[in-house]
């Protein structure tokens, strides 16, 4: 939104392009509207008397309170959290409205990202004054209506829990939303003051606990209607490849089996029942056409070329700061290190999956995604229908952490879809989803520092050499947000060109981010290198500082003992610039007891990092047996701004925590001929919980407005733990996963 | 024809004995609380207690519960009235994404129905066979304590289910 608009110009301008869209016309009186339009379930279009004052909200004249979600619900808690903020100044108890996942509208597109995606920690960020400017005015306007039917001045109303308190009297501010729905407010409502929280900084419960804790939240792959048949697809083991030739005889044989169709991947099996196609499957011969690049590449020799690339002398600059070159030249002592972050994937537990009905060119698409903007993109193109007669009904993600910003299932539900003639439900196998990932980048990276005298930093380049994800996300993007006078076959070539079309554009800022922004220095020099094997990329939790954070943050512990400095007095000598994460590495240090004589042969190692806004602090605990490590206990400290849940900020702390320790002890996704590896969870692990560490959160109290948490408690733990590591056994590990047996 | 008790109730399916249960409960008997999550008894989101055992039912051929009986979340529990364990589990907001909760409930009902006060230790043994991809293992460990010190014993009543 444009600053310089107010919220309540806005709120008028949505309310009228609603009215309009549903149909109505004249003023604002909201009559059976049909909520279609930006409906996600069927139970959404009941046509209810209300207002409706823009996309985000209903108020109904039986006091009830509909929430259009605008960002999806992946477990890092939005759907608590928005709902929160707007209940706040709407003042009625979160606890009483009703919320849905939105369906596509432009209404709900993500500022940040210019289309509608949840992502970047940028849910909380980007709503937390707009949610509640809306519930503000809405609030105000109720109070408007209700003091012109009541017959009483706006001043003899106070407002509690969705009443309306008039004298003695309660009434709910159902009774007003019809007449609501006539007014207008000729500015923004005030917003509470801080001190006046009923909701926002409260523990207070999540409201998606009751329906995950009885098996009743409905995720993508709990979808299910008469006359849905299920389907699997059979992909080339080298992403990328094509069908050149399959002979489908065996697999059509067997019991329930509908039909075996081809699409632009694969070959696919449509069934009744799952089982009976995951059977068929086994029994389909397909003959590849495989992508050459990728094909050629395995990780044992691959890793060559990386090391190439480092040593080379063909880079991009992505940062220039002072003089790099001079500045090294003049170091009283240059410190070099190289380190390296393997592939990984997302491992979700819900498994990709997409239903797709297509009939008489209208196309409905149940999904739990990132992007249901994408996934409308995408069906309409792999559906070959029109982008508007696609509707989306979103679900709850079983986990996203930025897999299900990809909408690659979406895509084959719908060619199935289309091909097979009958509603499909596509589901991955867990050996799809490990092997058919959008992969966190492998990475390279050499840190040359130069240092004075004193033991400050006087010059810190480094140069990242790898993949880049932008090129392997762009050609879905570019369908989703292309200007509607573009010609779609203009966009189709745009985003269906291929990757080179957007290949070398500019450093992408996923590759470099979190190498150098921390920690001052006079001269920085930020480089990078393209080395890319073809494996297809996506945004994996805290995308770059996934592997940035555990570079620098062993840089710096090493730059430390270099010097004979203690890693936190090293760390705050740097952090002039920042002063947010001086404070978190302040209140870690005292809160682990930093300097302390290591007890029981557990060694403190200590990490900091700022991503998504956030400054967080991270202090491993850590033990060395027979080369086996153990983390026995993280004190994590974060400043995010205001806090508008505690429990669920301490909730995201330790997911990242435990998420990050997943890839720092065991994750890693290695290829041979262009082929994964990894299969299911014997091969790739995760974090278990007599393998998880006792976590102890602090937050700080900020005064400003919050950032997002879902991604900034990740970066820092993997630093953490090897610079342990290195206390503990004076052994500085420079590969993730981190592992002291040769 | 394979005939087993699902929840307390008698029920019978006209399926291939070689059907894993999870198949047979989701698609047959259209009880989408149990998860699929690997196919390979490895992630535990599938689990269902089988005669007082958690158990991975996308690996259990139908065949196996013959006679015998199943619970699912439906059957530990209803959105209005929870068990002790579900209540615990809302009130330390326990779920995150929640697509592993039904199974990670199911494994520590069948842990506290067979022993009321377990030891940190037995938690972690009973629950090490259910991954949680969101991290949510503190506070499960912290719920299971909850609902472990409280003087009702029965987790859930698998007899008020048959009802």
């Amino acid at each position: 939104m444009n600053q310089s608009t107010s919220s309540s110009q806005v709120l008028n301008a949505s309310r009228r392009r609603f009215l309009k869209q549903s149909g109505m016309v004249g003023g604002g009186l909201v009559m059976g509207v049909s909520l279609s339009a930006c409906a996600a379930t069927s139970a959404d279009n009941r046509s209810e008397t209300g207002f409706r004052p823009d996309a985000f909200l209903h108020i109904t004249d039986k006091n009830q309170f509909h929430f259009y979600m605008p960002r999806s619900e992946m477990g890092q808690g939005t759907y608590t959290g928005l709902t929160t903020v707007l209940a706040e100044d709407l003042d009625v108890d979160p606890a009483n409205i009703i919320i849905h996942h939105a369906s596509v509208d432009e209404a709900f597109i993500n500022a940040d990202y210019g289309m509608q995606v949840t992502g970047g920690s940028t849910s909380m960020k980007l709503h937390y004054r707009t949610l509640r400017q809306l519930g503000a005015n809405t609030k105000a306007l109720i109070i408007q209506a209700a003091a012109q039917s009541l017959k009483v001045s706006v001043d003899q109303i106070r407002t509690e829990n969705g009443q309306i308190l008039v004298a003695d009297k309660a009434i709910p501010y159902g009774e007003f939303a019809v007449l609501a729905g006539t007014l207008e407010l000729a500015k923004d409502a005030a917003l509470k003051p801080d001190n006046a929280f009923r909701y926002i900084g409260k523990d207070r419960p999540r409201l998606d606990a009751l329906a995950k804790s009885t098996g009743t939240a409905k995720f993508g792959i709990d979808v299910d209607f008469p006359g849905l048949y299920r389907a699997v697809l059979l992909r080339c083991p080298v992403a990328g490849g094509t069908v050149k030739q399959f002979d489908a005889t065996a697999a059509l044989a067997m019991t329930g089996v509908h039909k075996v169709v081809k699409i632009h991947n694969g070959v696919a099996v449509v069934a009744e029942h799952y089982w009976q196609a995951k059977q068929a499957l086994t029994n389909l011969k397909v003959e590849w056409e495989k992508p050459e690049t990728l094909s050629a590449f395995s990780s044992d020799t691959g890793k060559a070329q990386f090391e190439a690339a480092i040593n080379g002398d063909d880079f991009d600059t992505a940062f220039e700061q002072g003089d790099t070159d001079k500045a090294l030249k003049a170091a009283a002592q240059t410190v070099t290190a190289d380190y390296w972050a393997p592939y990984l994937a997302h491992a979700t537990m819900e498994p990709m999956n997409c239903t797709v009905k297509i009939e008489e060119g209208q196309c409905e698409v149940w999904v739990g995604c990132q992007s249901p903007q994408i996934a409308q993109g995408l069906a309409a193109f792999y559906g070959d229908v029109d982008k508007d007669k696609v509707k989306v009904h979103s679900l709850f993600l079983g986990g996203g952490f930025g897999r299900r910003a990809a909408s690659d299932y979406v895509g084959e539900a719908a060619a199935i879809a289309k091909e097979s003639g009958v509603p499909i439900q596509l589901v991955w196998s867990r050996e799809d989803d490990t092997q058919h990932d959008v992969y966190r980048p492998a990475s390279m990276a050499r840190f040359t520092v130069g240092l004075d005298k004193e033991g400050n930093i006087s010059a810190w380049r480094v140069r990242r050499a790898g993949p880049n994800i932008m090129p392997y996300t762009i050609d879905e993007a570019v369908d989703a947000v292309a200007p509607a006078f573009l010609p779609n076959g203009m966009v189709d070539w745009m985003s269906k060109g291929g990757y080179g079309l957007f290949d070398g554009w500019t450093v992408d800022h996923a590759s470099v981010e979190g190498l150098y922004e921390d920690y001052d220095a006079s001269n920085k020099d930020v480089q990078h290198t393209t080395v890319d094997p073809g494996l297809p990329l996506g945004y994996w939790r805290s995308v770059g500082h996934s592997f940035s954070a555990f570079f620098k943050e062993s840089m710096m512990d090493e730059l430390a003992h270099k010097t004979q400095q203690d890693p936190v007095a090293f760390r705050l000598k740097h952090v002039g610039d920042n002063p947010k994460l001086k404070n978190v590495i302040e209140v870690a240090a005292k809160q682990s007891g930093w300097g302390q004589a290591a007890k029981n042969n557990r060694y403190l190692g200590f990490s900091a990092h700022t991503s998504f806004l956030a400054a967080v602090a991270q202090v491993a605990e850590v033990s060395v047996k027979n080369d086996q490590i153990t983390v026995h206990k993280v004190v994590c400290v974060i400043d995010c701004g205001k806090v508008v849940n505690p429990e669920i900020v301490k909730a995201q702390m330790e997911s990242g925590i435990i998420f990050g320790l997943t890839a720092a002890l065991h994750g890693e996704i290695t290829l041979e001929d262009g082929v994964v590896q990894q299969s299911n969870f014997h091969d790739y692990p995760m974090l278990r919980m007599p393998e998880t560490p006792e976590i102890e959160v602090h937050i700080i109290n900020s005064p400003n407005d919050p950032t997002g948490v879902g991604e900034p408690g990740l970066p820092p733990i993997a630093g953490a733990v090897a610079n342990a590591i290195y206390a503990a056994t004076g052994k500085r590990l420079r590969s993730l996963p981190l592992t002291l047996s040769s | 024809m394979i005939k087993f008790k699902l929840n307390g109730q008698a029920v019978q399916a006209d399926v291939p004995g070689d059907m894993p249960l999870l198949w047979v409960v989701r698609d047959h008997f259209k009880m989408k609380g149990a998860k699929f999550g690997c196919g390979m008894g490895l992630c535990g989101a599938c689990s269902m207690i089988v005669d007082g055992e958690s158990t991975r039912t996308c690996v259990l051929p139908v065949a196996a519960v013959a006679n015998r009986d199943v619970t699912t979340i439906e059957g530990v529990g209803q959105p209005e009235q929870l068990s002790v364990l579900q209540q615990a589990w809302v009130d330390e907001s326990v779920p995150q994404c929640g697509y592993c909760q039904s199974g990670q409930l199911i494994s520590a009902t069948a842990l506290l129905n067979k022993n009321p006060n377990p030891s940190d230790a037995e938690i972690d043994q009973a629950m090490s066979g259910n991954i949680c991809r969101c991290g949510t293992y503190p506070r499960i460990k912290q719920a299971i304590k909850k609902a472990a010190g409280q003087p009702a014993v029965n987790v859930f009543d698998p007899k008020g289910a048959e009802a």
